[in-house]
C-alpha cells in the first residue's frame, strides 16, 4: 500500500514536469540540508548507504529504480563517503540496452573509477560494442567514457573504432572522436603518433564545432613541435579571418562577438607559430591588427580577445604598430575599475615589456596602485611583473617591497616562492654585500625554514670568501658587519633553524676576529640562544663555542668559561643525543690542549682552504698490517659484498662462510597479518630478529646483503644493529641535521652564486637621481611618486615623452566612450523586463554592479593625476619631447573611435533583438518557476534556515 | 587544459564535482574544502581569478563566480585565457538556464546527471568541446528526446 502511494506520487510529479526523482531523494537532500552538524549529516548519509546497499543488490529492484539509486550513490560519494560497493552496479548498468540507463552507467563509472581500476576491463568490451552502434547517442556516450577511462594498455582495443568515427556523418560524433584521439595522444603519444595527420584533416571539417574542437589537439601538438606545422600558418590566418568576418553560423556568436572562443584558440596557436619567426609573423600582422580594432572592449569576452591579441603580439616578431596598439589596450585595462581587467593588464604588461621594456614606465602609477590593492590575486600578479622587470637600479625597492609583502602571507607555499624570488633577485642584482646580507637576514627572519638549504650555504660562502678580489679589508668589514647584525638579531625570542645555523657559524668563525667583541660576550650570547631553542639547534651553538674557545687558546689568551657556558656543557655531557654528547666531550678535550695543538685542529680563518683527503687511508697501512699479523680477517672490499642480489656474485659469496653464518634470522617468513600486503615482511620483523641455526636458502641471499656493511666475522650483536638500521624503522630520530657538519669542517662544497654576485655592478646613481626630483612632485602623493621613480629607474626619460597633449587626446576619448557605454547599460536595464533572468545575459562582466561613485569621474581624476605628474616633470626637467610618436598615436585613435561606435550601435541592436527573442522564450517561465516552487513545497522540501535561497534563480 | 569544474553552494557543500584528471575521493574532498576556504576569504569586488598552484601544481589557477547561492569554479592551467574561462562559465550557466528554465540550486541537485550531460557537451577530457550554447541545448534535447 505504502509503495503504491509513492509510485502514485512519483507519477504525479512526472506529469507535472518535476525533478523526476523520488520522494526519498528529496527527503535525503532535505535532511542533509537541514543537518545541524557534520556528525548528523554523516549519520544520515550512512543510513542512506545502508539503504542503497540493500536495494542495489536486491534482485527485485526494477531497472528504472536502479538508475535513481546509482545517482543517489554518486551524490553520496560527492559528499565524501565511500561508495565503492556500488561500482560494480555502475559497470553492470553500462551493459544495459536502454540508452538512459546506459548513459547513467557511463556517467557513474567515469566519476567513480580511475583509468587503472580493475573494473575497467569489464567495460572495455561494452565500449567497443557501443562505438559500433547505429545510434549515434550511444556512440557519443561511449566516446565520453573513452576520454576518461581508457589507459595506455587499452588504447589499442578501441583505437580503430575511434579513428573510423572521425569520419562519422554526425558532427557531434566527429567532434568527440577528435577529442578522444587527443586524449590518447596525451596519455601515450607513441600509440597514436601515426594518426596525427587526422587532426590536420579535421581542421577543414565543414562543421565549425568539429573545427573548433580540432584546435585543441593542434594547439598541443604545435606547442611540442612548432616547425612541422609552419605550413598551416596560412590556413589558421584564413580561418581566423573568416571567423572575424562573421562567416560562421550565428549560433556561434556570443554576446555579439563572432565565435570568440575559437578566435582566442586561434590567436594562441598563431602566437606559437609566429614566435621568433619573422616570415610567419608578417603573415599575421594584418589579421591580429584587425581583430584588435574590432574587439569590443565593453564586454567581458571582447576584452578576453583583446588580451589574447596582446599576448599574441608580444610573442610575434615585433611590429611597432601592433605593439603600440597593444600598449594602448593595456593602458585601457589598467585604467579600468574592474579588477579582472587590471589583472589582465598587469599580466599583459609583463609579457609586453619583454619586447618593449619602455612601456612599463608610462604605467608606473597604475602598477603601484595594483601593488597596494587589497585584492591578493592582483597583488601577486603585480609582484610577478616587478620580478620580471627587476634591474640593478631598482632591486632594492622591489626586494624591500617583496619582503614587506612576504611578512603578511600566511600561505606557506607562496611564502616559499616569494622568499626564493627575493633571494634570487638579491643574488643577481645586489648593489653591495652589506645590502645582500641584510636582505638575507630579513628573508631568513620572516620565511625561516622555508628557505632552501642551498641558500644558507651560499650566504655562508659569501661571507667566508668575501667579494672575491684580494681586498682583505673589504672582506673583514663585511664580516664585522655581519657579526654586528647577527648579534642584534640574536635577541629575538625564536629564530628559524636555518638562520640560526648561519648566525652560529658566522659568530663562531668571525665573532672575535676583529677583536671588537670579547669572547665571553659572544659565548654568553650563544648560550642564551642555546637556552631559547631546541636541542637540535644546540649542536650549532656548541660548534660555535668550540671554535671561539680554540681561537682564544690558539691566540694564547687564557680562556675563562662563563658559568652559564659551563653549565651548558655539563648538561650536554649527559645529553640523550649522542651527537651532542660527542661534541661536548670534544669541546672539553680541546680546552685541555695547548695552543699549538689547537691551532692544528681548528686553524683560524681556514674555511676557504681545500682539505686534502687521503681516500686510501694509507696512513693506516701499518696498523692494518699489524692486525693481520695478529690473525685478523682481511678486509673484503665493498664491491664484493654488495653484489649479493646478483646471482653470479652469489657463488663467491659462499666462500665467505662467516658472513652467511651470521645472517640466520628467522623472522622473514612470518609477516604480520595486520600489515598491508605490499610491505615486505622484512620491515615488520626487523624488531624481533631471532638468530636460529637453520633457515631457507632464499632468505640467506637477502640477509647476507644486510650484513655486508659489517666486516667483523662473528659478532652477532653488531650485525643485528646493522640490519635494523638498514631495513627497520630507526629506533630513534637522528637529532643531527646533516648540514651541521658543514661549519664543523669549515668546508662548503657547492659553488654557484659567487660569480653572479660579484659580477653585478652596484648602480646607485639611478636610485639617487630621483631624490632631486621628488620635491617637485609633492601634489600627488610624494611617496607614491618616489616609489614609482625608484621602481621604474629611467622614468624621467620617458615621462618627458608625454607632453600635456596626452591629456587632450585621451580626454575626448573617454568622453566618446561615455555615451556609448551608458547607452548599452541603459538598454540592458530596459530589456530586463522579467526582472531576474536577463540582467546577466546582457551584462555578464559584472560591470552593472556599478558603485555609487561615478567611474568616469574617477577615470578623469586619474588622468588629471597623471597629467599633473607629467607636466610637473616636464617643468622640472625641461627636456625635448617626441611629438612624432604622439601624432601617430593620435591618428590611430581617431580612426578607432568611429569604428568603435559602429560596433557599439550594432551591439545595442543585437542586444534588443536577442533579448526580445529571449523574452518570448522566457514568457511562461515565471509561471513555471512558481509551479516548480509550489511543487517543491508540496513535496516537503522547504528552504531551511541553513540555506534559505535554494530556489533563487542563478541568473537572477 | 581545464583541470576541473566544481559547483558548490555558499555553505561549501559540493553540488557538482568533476575533475578531468582522476582524484581519489579523499583528495577531492580536501581540494573542495581548500577551495571553499579560499573563496570565502575573497572580498567582494575583487578579481574572479585565484592562483591555486599550492593545490594543483605550478601555474594552475581558478576562476570563480557566484550565481545566487552557488559558487561556480573552473580550474585550469596556463594554456587557457582567464577571462574567456569566465565567459565559458557564463555559457554553461546560460545553457543550464535554457534547459531548466530559471535554473536554481535545487535543479542542480536533483538533475545532477543532466547537469553532467550539459557539462560533458561543453568540456570533454579537459578541453573545450563546444562553445555555442544553442548547439549544446540541441545536443542535450536530442539525448532526452531519443531515450
Amino acid at each position: 500500500m505504502e509503495q503504491l502511494k509513492t509510485i502514485g506520487r512519483e507519477l504525479a510529479m512526472g506529469s507535472q514536469g518535476g525533478f523526476g526523482q523520488s520522494k526519498e531523494f528529496l527527503d535525503l537532500i532535505k535532511s542533509i540540508g537541514e543537518a545541524r552538524s557534520k556528525a548528523e549529516e554523516d549519520r544520515i548519509v550512512v543510513r542512506e548507504i545502508e539503504t542503497l546497499k540493500a536495494r542495489l543488490s536486491s534482485p527485485n529492484t526494477p531497472k528504472f529504480k536502479l538508475k535513481e539509486y546509482l545517482i543517489r550513490l554518486l551524490y553520496v560519494e560527492m559528499l565524501g563517503h565511500d561508495a565503492s560497493f556500488g561500482y560494480i552496479h555502475a559497470v553492470k548498468m553500462t551493459h544495459d540496452e536502454n540508452l538512459q540507463l546506459k548513459r547513467t552507467g557511463y556517467l557513474a563509472v567515469t566519476l567513480f573509477l580511475n583509468e587503472d581500476h580493475d573494473l575497467i576491463i569489464l567495460i572495455v568490451n561494452t565500449i567497443q560494442k557501443d562505438l559500433k552502434s547505429d545510434n549515434f547517442l550511444v556512440v557519443c556516450a561511449a566516446l565520453n567514457a573513452v576520454c576518461r577511462l581508457i589507459n595506455e594498455e587499452t588504447i589499442p582495443a578501441v583505437l580503430p573504432q575511434v579513428v573510423e568515427l572521425l569520419g562519422h556523418q554526425k558532427e557531434a560524433v566527429r567532434k568527440k572522436a577528435v577529442m578522444a584521439l587527443h586524449r590518447f595522444y596525451q596519455r601515450a603519444p607513441g600509440s597514436v603518433s601515426h594518426l596525427v595527420s587526422n587532426f590536420r584533416k579535421r581542421l577543414c571539417d565543414n562543421d565549425p564545432g568539429v573545427m573548433g574542437a580540432t584546435l585543441c589537439p593542434l594547439f598541443d601538438l604545435i606547442t611540442i613541435d612548432v616547425d612541422s606545422y609552419k605550413d598551416l600558418v596560412v590556413s589558421f590566418v584564413n580561418i581566423l579571418k573568416q571567423v572575424a568576418e562573421r562567416r560562421l553560423p550565428k549560433s556561434y556568436d556570443y554576446h555579439q562577438m563572432p565565435a570568440p572562443f575559437i578566435q582566442i584558440k586561434l590567436l594562441k596557436i598563431l602566437a606559437l607559430l609566429g614566435s621568433g619567426d619573422k616570415k610567419a609573423s608578417e603573415q599575421m600582422y594584418t589579421i591580429v591588427g584587425d581583430i584588435m580594432r574590432k574587439s569590443d572592449s565593453t564586454t567581458n569576452i571582447g576584452n578576453a580577445i583583446l588580451y589574447e591579441c596582446i599576448r599574441c603580439v608580444s610573442s610575434l616578431h615585433p611590429n611597432p604598430k601592433l605593439i603600440e596598439a597593444a600598449a594602448d589596450a593595456i593602458s585601457k585595462f589598467l585604467r579600468s575599475d574592474s579588477h579582472n581587467l587590471k589583472y589582465l593588464g598587469i599580466d599583459a604588461l609583463s609579457r609586453l615589456i619583454k619586447i618593449s621594456p619602455e612601456i612599463a614606465e608610462q604605467h608606473q602609477l597604475a602598477v603601484i596602485d595594483c601593488l597596494e590593492d587589497p585584492d591578493d590575486t592582483l597583488k601577486r600578479k603585480t609582484f610577478e611583473l616587478l620580478y620580471k622587470m627587476t634591474k640593478s637600479s631598482n632591486v632594492e625597492v622591489i626586494v624591500d617591497r617583496m619582503i614587506d609583502y612576504m611578512k603578511s602571507i600566511i600561505d606557506n607555499h607562496y611564502k616559499t616562492e616569494i622568499a626564493s624570488r627575493c633571494v634570487e633577485l638579491a643574488e643577481q642584482f645586489a648593489p653591495s654585500n652589506q645590502w645582500f646580507i641584510q636582505t638575507m637576514n630579513k628573508v631568513f627572519e620572516h620565511a625561516g625554514d622555508l628557505v632552501n638549504a642551498k641558500v644558507v650555504h651560499n650566504l655562508m660562502r659569501l661571507i667566508a670568501e668575501g667579494f672575491g678580489e684580494d681586498d682583505d679589508t673589504a672582506d673583514s668589514q663585511l664580516r664585522s658587519s655581519a657579526v654586528e647584525s647577527y648579534l642584534q638579531i640574536m635577541g629575538e625570542p625564536k629564530l628559524p633553524s636555518a638562520f640560526l645555523q648561519v648566525i652560529c657559524w658566522v659568530l663562531g668563525e668571525y665573532g672575535t676576529a676583529d677583536e671588537k667583541y670579547s669572547a665571553s660576550y659572544i659565548t654568553g650570547k650563544l648560550c642564551d640562544v642555546a637556552e631559547a631553542h631546541s636541542t637540535d639547534d644546540t649542536v650549532k651553538v656548541v660548534t660555535a663555542l668550540m671554535k671561539i674557545y680554540s681561537f682564544e687558546i690558539a691566540a694564547g689568551r687564557t680562556v675563562d668559561i662563563l658559568p652559564e657556558c659551563q653549565s651548558l656543557i655539563e648538561e650536554m655531557l649527559a645529553s640523550h643525543s649522542t651527537d651532542l654528547q660527542q661534541r661536548a666531550y670534544e669541546l672539553q678535550a680541546i680546552l685541555t690542549l695547548d695552543a699549538h695543538a689547537v691551532e692544528k685542529i681548528m686553524p683560524m680563518n681556514s674555511t676557504c682552504d681545500d682539505i686534502e683527503i687521503d681516500k686510501n687511508l694509507s696512513f693506516l697501512d701499518g696498523y692494518v698490517q699489524q692486525s693481520l699479523e695478529n690473525g685478523a680477517e682481511p678486509y673484503i672490499p665493498e664491491s664484493e659484498r654488495s653484489g649479493m642480489s646478483n646471482i653470479s656474485n652469489f657463488k663467491s659469496q659462499e666462500d665467505h662462510e662467516p658472513s652467511i653464518h651470521a645472517l640466520r634470522f628467522e623472522a622473514y617468513e612470518l609477516p604480520k597479518p595486520s600489515l598491508p600486503p605490499n610491505v615486505p615482511p622484512v620491515l615488520a620483523s626487523s624488531t624481533e630478529l631471532v638468530p636460529i641455526p637453520e633457515l631457507s636458502y632464499g632468505a640467506e641471499t637477502l640477509q647476507s646483503a644486510t650484513s655486508a656493511s659489517d666486516s667483523g666475522p662473528s659478532d652477532l650483536k653488531l650485525r643485528l644493529d646493522g640490519v635494523q638500521r638498514k631495513w627497520g624503522r630507526p629506533a630513534y630520530p637522528s637529532p643531527t641535521p646533516p648540514s651541521t657538519s658543514t661549519p664543523d669542517t669549515g668546508k662548503i662544497h657547492e659553488s654557484t652564486q659567487r660569480d653572479s654576485v660579484s659580477n653585478s655592478n652596484p648602480k646607485i646613481r639611478d636610485v639617487v637621481s630621483y631624490d632631486s626630483r621628488k620635491q617637485k612632485q609633492v601634489e600627488i602623493s610624494p611617496e607614491k611618486q618616489k616609489l614609482a621613480a625608484s621602481l621604474f629607474g629611467g622614468a624621467s626619460k620617458t615621462e618627458r615623452k608625454q607632453p600635456s597633449t596626452t591629456h587632450k587626446i585621451s580626454k575626448p576619448q573617454t568622453d566618446k566612450s561615455r555615451p556609448s557605454k551608458a547607452s548599452t547599460t541603459d538598454t540592458a536595464i530596459k530589456t530586463s523586463q522579467p526582472p531576474p533572468d536577463l540582467m546577466d545575459l546582457g551584462e555578464p562582466s559584472g560591470a552593472s554592479s556599478a558603485p555609487s561613485i561615478d567611474p568616469f569621474e574617477q577615470l578623469e581624476g586619474l588622468l588629471d593625476l597623471t597629467h599633473d605628474a607629467t607636466s610637473v616633470n616636464v617643468g622640472g626637467v625641461g627636456a625635448p619631447t617626441e611629438p612624432s610618436d604622439f601624432m601617430s598615436l593620435f591618428s590611430d585613435m581617431s580612426l578607432n573611435v568611429p569604428s568603435d561606435d559602429v560596433t557599439n550601435t550594432n551591439g545595442v541592436g543585437g542586444i534588443t533583438v536577442e533579448n526580445s527573442v529571449q523574452q518570448l522564450n522566457k514568457g511562461p517561465n515565471l509561471k513555471e518557476a512558481l509551479q516548480k516552487d509550489a511543487l517543491v513545497r508540496q513535496v516537503g522540501v522547504t528552504p531551511s534556515g541553513q540555506n534559505p535561497n535554494l530556489f533563487k534563480d542563478l541568473l537572477g | 587544459m581545464i583541470r576541473g569544474v566544481i559547483i558548490m553552494n555558499d555553505q561549501g557543500k559540493p553540488r557538482l564535482v568533476k575533475f578531468y584528471e582522476f582524484q581519489p575521493m579523499e583528495k577531492q574532498q580536501e581540494l573542495i574544502r581548500s577551495i571553499y576556504r579560499i573563496l570565502c576569504s575573497r572580498a567582494e569586488n575583487v578579481s574572479n581569478f585565484v592562483k591555486v598552484d599550492s593545490l594543483f601544481g605550478p601555474d594552475v589557477r581558478l576562476v570563480y563566480k557566484t550565481y545566487a547561492t552557488l559558487y561556480f569554479v573552473f580550474i585550469f592551467d596556463s594554456s587557457e585565457n582567464e577571462l574567456a574561462m569566465l565567459d565559458l562559465m557564463q555559457v554553461f550557466v546560460e545553457t543550464m538556464d535554457k534547459c531548466f528554465s530559471n535554473v536554481c540550486e535545487l535543479d542542480v541537485v536533483f538533475n545532477f546527471n543532466k547537469v553532467h550531460t550539459i557539462l560533458d557537451e561543453i568540456i570533454l577530457g579537459g578541453q573545450v568541446l563546444e562553445t555555442s550554447s544553442s548547439q549544446v541545448v540541441k545536443a542535450v534535447e536530442e539525448i532526452s528526446r531519443l531515450s
